[in-house]
């Protein structure tokens, strides 16, 4: 064999190998899905992605069980500039607070035209993913808070489901009376000073008409206040609550009223699944309507729902930006509403067939999340919701009347959004 | 020590070199004590006094990543809006609560434990090994193992309550309950550690002091005051320097157990530092929530060296 022969060989051998590789190359994304969203039916969705895409693989990552801890994991993770996230879920209230803080890298360029792209979604989402002209997440599911009913308690003794929050409290006292079960609660709600408890609060106040916070400016009005700390305090000292209703986080209303203990539960749309599923003790006898309005007001509801945020310290953007706009097509929303109860984020899916027959309250909830209200969009998001959720928990555990509790919050708000 | 002739003879030896190299091969007491020195003490500034003074640096800054702003200069406007701020108060008063009452509570605990562990039993390991078992468990388990104890449905404490014939109690729905939740468990948690340094103190003191006494016919109390306490004393003092500061920056069990509530009734200052820098993303002012603490520390640290060097 020549020299020249042999160069040529080696060559080609290099050429080959290096091809391969390239080939061959895998991006590894991970993603950060909140526990409490059902990461399993998650996985699936990327198991469908990744068949499709053979050079991407999709890790879990997942932990914390309320908003706040994934928050305060992810706030660790960015601040670190970690490079180890590349996609990650984000509660609908964050996506303006991690553009602020410059961690999510904007997907204008890949949408084309970003407008046309944000208008397929529910107008509400399309608002909270859009800061400045930049859309820096893309939604992953809607949600709203619903209200769930005990269907064969109420049928057995012949009530109706409550328009509003006073026939709720005679609803649970007249059939918690008669059922005679020490277990069985009459309302289970979030007092917990966790993200859930900001809701809490704001869903009275709303129903009265009031808003938190018009054209970037406070606008508390207390007498709505003490009035919404009072109704929930009141279900306790009635007994419509539990006594330790302080301790109950959103998780625990779901629990509680899974296991059968519970009659009436605020709670989001993910419960849904979870009632009717096989470990479920109130599988077909669950209810779920609007919520119960105050006396003289409009029912409101607490906009929730999740949006997927590319990490701005992603060593694989591209890649993972093709996975979210995958993630948040109408096709995974149909999937994921099917197989996870979670809401859709397109008007559209809400009527689809196959969607209406695994949840047929679907096609019912849309005009809720339609005209359900956003908490107050701010980058100091997290000082407000700290002040509200602190206040509800210190009122619901009897540590200041509401009174007090109205006034230390107005003072605590005034210093956040002045 | 070195004679006076020795010390000489070195200097001499010195002053005659006249190459500058060769003072390493052959450097007066000084200068090696500096070279011995010296990459502790750049270690040391690297990884404290930078911090520190990056931290005391930051507290005078504007620096908010929920702004989007870059930081700018704000004087001393963190620190006032500290003196004006009801929750850094509350969180202050609550910390300074928590050290006044665990510290004297787990020397008390742990002095009883340590002196049962110095009780002559024939075999030793048990006792010491159920000694260290609290201190070797992380804060946080502590916390979240406590937490269930205390919990008003599910928990230990009002199960044994309630077969007392005694109601239970909803610890964590007010202030009172919770905080005496969270005393107890810092007293169990900790009380173990002095435990540890009053024991390796109480093996010191020579037995002949004890036979002597009671020859003289001093009772069993008696020698505790007049032998033990007296003789414990620097290792009580260590013991409560560790425990002091360990107590004025109390996090994790709170942490875990309250999460601060009912409303911010039992957060600690440590926790409000912990909410406005990560959760609040607000570093400036979660700076000089830190130097405030580091203060605290550092005054009480000077107190008990004093009271230290006072006795020695």
């Amino acid at each position: 064999m020549t020299l020249n022969k042999t160069m040529k060989l080696l060559l080609a051998g290099v050429a080959v190998t290096l091809s391969t590789s390239a080939a061959m190359a895998q991006t590894n994304l991970r993603v950060f899905v909140s526990s409490q969203h059902r990461p399993d039916v998650w996985r699936k969705a990327f198991d469908m992605y990744e068949a499709k895409n053979p050079n991407v693989k999709v890790t879990i990552e997942t932990g914390g069980n309320t908003s706040e801890a994934q928050a305060q994991y992810l706030n660790t993770v960015m601040t670190a500039k970690d490079s180890s996230l590349d996609v990650m879920i984000l509660d609908v209230i964050r996506p303006a607070q991690y553009a602020a803080a410059g961690w999510t890298v904007p997907f204008n360029d890949v949408l084309g035209d970003a407008n046309a792209a944000m208008k397929r979604y529910l107008p509400a989402y399309a608002e909270a993913n859009t800061v400045d002209g930049k859309v820096v997440a893309l939604p992953a599911f809607a949600d709203a808070m619903f209200l769930y009913y005990r269907k064969d308690l109420l049928e057995k003794h012949g009530v109706q489901p409550p328009q509003t929050w006073d026939e709720l409290a005679a609803a649970a006292k007249k059939v918690t009376a008669a059922e005679k079960d020490a277990n069985l609660q009459g309302l289970s709600f979030q007092g917990k000073a966790i993200e859930g408890a900001v809701c809490t609060f704001l869903l009275p106040y709303w129903s009265m008409g009031k808003q938190l916070v018009s054209d970037g400016k406070l606008s508390f009005d207390k007498d709505a206040a003490v009035k919404s700390l009072k109704l929930w305090k009141d279900f306790v000292d009635q007994g419509v609550a539990k006594k330790n209703i302080a301790e109950v986080a959103t998780d625990d209303t779901r629990k509680e009223f899974q296991a059968g203990n519970v009659l009436f539960a605020v709670n989001w749309s993910y419960a849904w699944g979870q009632f009717q599923g096989g470990e479920s003790a109130v599988k077909d006898k669950v209810g779920v309507v609007k919520l119960p309005a105050v006396q003289g007001g409009q029912p409101a509801s607490c906009l929730g729902g999740w949006e997927w945020g590319v990490s701005a310290y992603s060593n694989n953007k591209t890649e993972a930006q093709k996975l979210v706009q995958y993630l948040s097509s109408p096709e995974t929303s149909e999937f994921m509403a099917i197989n996870a109860s979670l809401l859709p984020q397109f008007p559209d899916v809400y009527t689809d067939q196959d969607v209406t027959k695994a949840v047929p309250w679907f096609a019912s909830a849309r005009p809720v999340v339609e005209t359900a209200k956003a908490r107050p969009v701010t980058p100091r998001y997290n000082e407000v919701s700290d002040i509200i959720r602190t206040t509800v928990n210190a009122v619901l555990a009897g540590q200041s009347t509401p009174e007090e509790g109205a006034t230390q919050m107005e003072g605590r708000l005034r210093r956040v959004l002045r | 020590m070195a004679t006076a002739s020795e010390t000489t003879l070195v200097r001499a030896h010195n002053e005659s070199a006249t190459k500058w190299w060769t003072r390493f091969l052959d450097p007066s007491e000084r200068t090696l004590a500096v070279l011995l020195l010296l990459p502790t003490a750049l270690l040391l500034s690297l990884i404290i006094v930078y911090p520190v003074c990056r931290l005391v640096w930051t507290s005078f800054q504007n620096l908010s990543l929920t702004s989007g702003a870059p930081a700018t200069f704000a004087g001393i406007e963190n620190y006032a809006l500290m003196l004006e701020d009801p929750v850094f108060w509350e969180t202050t008063w609550n910390t300074v609560l928590i050290t006044l009452i665990t510290v004297p509570g787990a020397l008390l605990v742990g002095m009883a434990l340590a002196l049962m562990a110095n009780l002559p039993f024939k075999r030793k390991w048990p006792v010491r090994l159920s000694l260290l078992i609290p201190w070797a468990l992380p804060l946080a388990f502590a916390g979240l193992i406590f937490a269930w104890f205390f919990h008003s449905e599910y928990g230990v404490v009002n199960d044994v309550l309630r077969r007392l014939g005694f109601e239970g109690v909803i610890w964590f729905n007010s202030a009172k309950w919770a905080f005496a939740a969270i005393c107890l468990t810092i007293i169990w948690k900790t009380s173990s550690f002095m435990a540890l340094i009053i024991l390796a103190g109480l093996q010191t003191i020579p037995r002949s002091l004890y036979e002597a006494a009671e020859v003289d016919g001093a009772g069993r109390l008696r020698q505790f005051f007049e032998i033990t306490l007296p003789l414990l004393k620097p290792s009580i003092v260590v013991a409560l320097i560790f425990r002091t500061i360990t107590a004025l920056q109390t996090f994790d069990i709170p942490f875990t157990m309250t999460r601060g509530g009912p409303g911010t009734s039992t957060a600690t200052l440590a926790m409000y530092i912990h909410q406005n820098t990560v959760d609040f993303l607000d570093l400036g002012y979660g700076s000089a929530l830190a130097v405030v603490m580091f203060a605290l520390s550092m005054g009480v640290t000077a107190v008990y060296l004093r009271m230290i060097r006072a006795k020695g």
